[in-house]
């Protein structure tokens, strides 16, 4: 079960705060060359194809095995760590600073907190694209379509194109680029950012704001850091129902969810599930989600091969599963396990699709702790769907594509929810 | 005594998988399979006293290697072929998974309720025999002896069991001790085609019977260790603990 771990936390170690300059004890470098040998060793024995698609692991070790010996600090060795997996030229493997842990292990004040400011880019332009009700951000008066130049006196132009840049030709710019620019927006709850705007009609504005309890319930699994976790329900029209969630987390309280919005609206003319900005999470709730929209049993979302062994995401049907039309939005920040959902519901007819082309980075992954403190993640398999189609790289491409605008935000119209409810009730007229 | 079919009761319910590299050396005078499967019964404890007890409960704990996903196992058993495993882990819920010696099915925070049919439902049923290895001529077609081969160092006899339905077992008895040390099996399920492979060690006697307390199982590229905490023979179980829940049985209306 616990093995179809699905996955994010991509740009954890952006949202980590800076290690320091403090210099290494000899049982620290050891410890980093430790975790050195353990990263490399386990992309060797675990990374599904043998032949690490081509790579020279042995010479990416010779050549990068000195270096993280000769790091002074724990972000160089974190440098040396990170550049190791790069070669690998996959998503889900990552380094993720101790910090994390322990700022979010401290619990209270010392945990991360932010304005309440949702990120999208829009034309390689940083945008709010939400503003959470009641949120320190709300308080000032932002409002979704403002663009965000600037944090902490540090313009945000240089760090999206320089993402640009070194990313140049993966599906995962936007995404990236949405969460550097978050992960400088938060903090520790009640330290102010000051963020620069340029607000609805052009204006400049700097605002101070205040950083904030993130929305949701803490939850935990396993050696991933703490996350807080939400699910919302409503009805966008009388015979429609909506649900939204930030991440495929605790189980017992997103299936609860689902089963209350698919009992509860049963007669509903469709349903929209929307995970846009969804980084996924774990994998086997792609399938017990679907359960509650497919009926016929022996359907599948696809697979994913470790080394050795091919593991179907078998769907178990509900015993009263909805079969009226259902739309699922994504978008650019919609990764993982929300891939593997849209992808798989796609593939087996049972959904449509709304909105940009997701992250492209569906590879189910774990979480380990290296002898260092840092946290490990790899993946430990690739992902195909159904029909044979390799998400990573390339994401899943909307039925409908509807881009984001700035001045639908400024107007707080959502033009891909509205497409999906057209889409719905059509169906059914 | 059903806590040396602990690792593949959780096999399935985890449906997880792990593929074992066969060393087969040539050996001359392999004993008959019947011969090892006899010995075991003996070295574990002796026919009489299996045949004494007729329910059990287990408790243990379980953790996947590396990851810091741990959980609290519980399993039920009695006579003639009924069983419940509950397995609850931190941050994920609940799974169940059961049969009266009919219906076999499973339940999980978050796949929800599962019927069992075809190969996974005879494989469950198997399982969930009592006292299942004084009853393998039952419970398979065909047992044989394919070899020695080494398992953590020590020379084990490989004795291969056929069911009339589903994939054979492998398992490995130590040459010395009598002793099962491993478990190798492909699964089938819904997930599947799944290798398993589990390795048995710690034994230790309770009410009797010789018990592995410690049970690592390989699937799917990960690993979970199982921990033996407890074990009770002739426990009283209520009648109704074999029940299918409701939610399998609106499963089973449909």
């Amino acid at each position: 079960m616990a093995a179809r771990l699905g996955i994010l936390l991509l740009a954890m170690a952006c949202a980590a705060p800076a290690a320091g300059d403090r210099s290494l004890t000899p049982a620290q470098r050891q410890l980093n060359l430790d975790s050195f040998d353990r990263v490399w060793t386990t992309v060797r024995e675990k990374y599904w194809d043998p032949q690490l698609g081509g790579l020279d692991w042995q010479a990416a070790r010779q050549e990068l095995r000195p270096k993280i010996e000769a790091a002074a600090t724990m972000e160089q060795a974190r440098e040396v760590l990170s550049a190791l997996l790069a070669r690998l030229r996959q998503s889900h493997f990552a380094i993720i600073p101790a910090q994390s842990y322990e700022e979010l292990d401290g619990g209270g004040a010392e945990r991360q907190g932010n304005p309440g400011i949702d990120v999208r880019m829009v034309g390689g332009r940083a945008m709010v694209s939400a503003v959470a009700p009641g949120s320190p951000a709300a308080a000032r008066g932002v409002r979704p379509g403002w663009e965000i130049t600037g944090v902490e006196g540090k313009e945000i132009a240089p760090a999206v194109a320089a993402i640009r840049e070194s990313m140049a030709g993966s599906t995962m710019i936007e995404l990236l680029q949405a969460r550097s620019v978050t992960a400088r927006l938060s903090g520790r709850i009640g330290a102010p950012v000051s963020v620069s705007f340029r607000e609805g009609s052009d204006r400049s504005l700097a605002l101070e704001l205040d950083r904030s309890r993130p929305r949701g319930t803490p939850a935990r699994l396993g050696n991933l850091p703490e996350m807080n976790f939400w699910v919302e329900s409503r009805r966008v029209r009388p015979e429609i129902g909506y649900i939204r969630f930030n991440l495929f987390f605790e189980p017992e309280t997103l299936i609860r969810a689902f089963r209350e919005m698919v009992t509860g609206c049963g007669e509903c003319r469709g349903l929209v599930i929307d995970l846009r900005g969804n980084p996924g999470g774990i994998g086997g709730l792609a399938t017990g989600v679907a359960g509650w929209f497919i009926g016929q049993p022996g359907q599948q979302l696809g697979a994913m091969q470790t080394r050795d062994t091919r593991v179907n995401f078998a769907v178990f049907p509900r015993p009263e599963p909805f079969r009226g039309p259902l739309a699922i939005l994504v978008d650019a920040c919609s990764a993982s396990t929300s891939e593997i959902f849209a992808e798989g519901m796609k593939d087996l007819g049972r959904a449509r699709i709304f909105g940009t082309r997701t992250a492209g980075a569906a590879l189910p992954s774990v979480f380990e702790k290296l002898p260092n403190g840092d946290g490990f993640q790899y993946a430990i398999a690739s992902y195909v769907s159904f029909s044979g189609k390799s998400l990573e790289g390339a994401g899943v491409i909307p039925d409908e594509e509807i881009g984001l605008a700035r001045r639908d935000l400024l107007e707080g119209r959502d033009a891909v929810l509205e497409a999906a409810v057209s889409w719905i009730e059509q169906r059914k007229n | 005594m059903q806590c040396r079919s602990i690792a593949t009761r959780i096999a399935l319910a985890a449906a997880l998988a792990a593929a074992a590299g066969a060393r087969l050396n040539a050996a001359d005078d392999l004993p008959k399979a019947e011969t090892i499967l006899e010995r075991y019964i003996e070295v574990t404890g002796g026919r009489a006293v299996y045949e004494k007890t007729h329910s059990e409960i287990a408790t243990g704990s379980m953790e996947i290697a590396g990851m810091g996903i741990a959980g609290k196992v519980t399993l039920y058993s009695a006579e003639p072929n009924q069983n419940l495993t509950e397995i609850e882990i931190t941050g994920i819920g609940k799974l169940l998974e059961g049969t009266d010696g009919k219906v076999a099915w499973s339940l999980s925070a978050m796949q929800g309720p599962h019927l069992k049919e075809g190969p996974e439902r005879s494989m469950a049923l198997r399982e969930a025999r009592f006292n299942a290895q004084l009853h393998w001529r039952d419970l398979y077609k065909q047992a044989e002896t394919a070899g020695v081969e080494s398992v953590e160092g020590q020379d084990c006899y490989k004795v291969v069991l056929t069911p009339a339905e589903g994939n054979p077992v492998t398992r490995y008895f130590d040459k010395q001790s009598g002793l099962l040390v491993k478990t190798a099996m492909t699964v089938k399920s819904p997930m599947g085609d799944i290798p398993v492979e589990s390795m048995e060690s710690d034994y230790r006697k309770e009410g009797g019977l010789l018990v592995a307390h410690k049970l690592v199982q390989k699937a799917a590229s990960q690993q979970i260790s199982f921990t033996v905490e407890s074990v009770k023979f002739n426990a009283e179980i209520p009648k109704d603990k074999f029940e299918a829940p409701e939610e399998v049985k609106a499963l089973m209306k449909k």
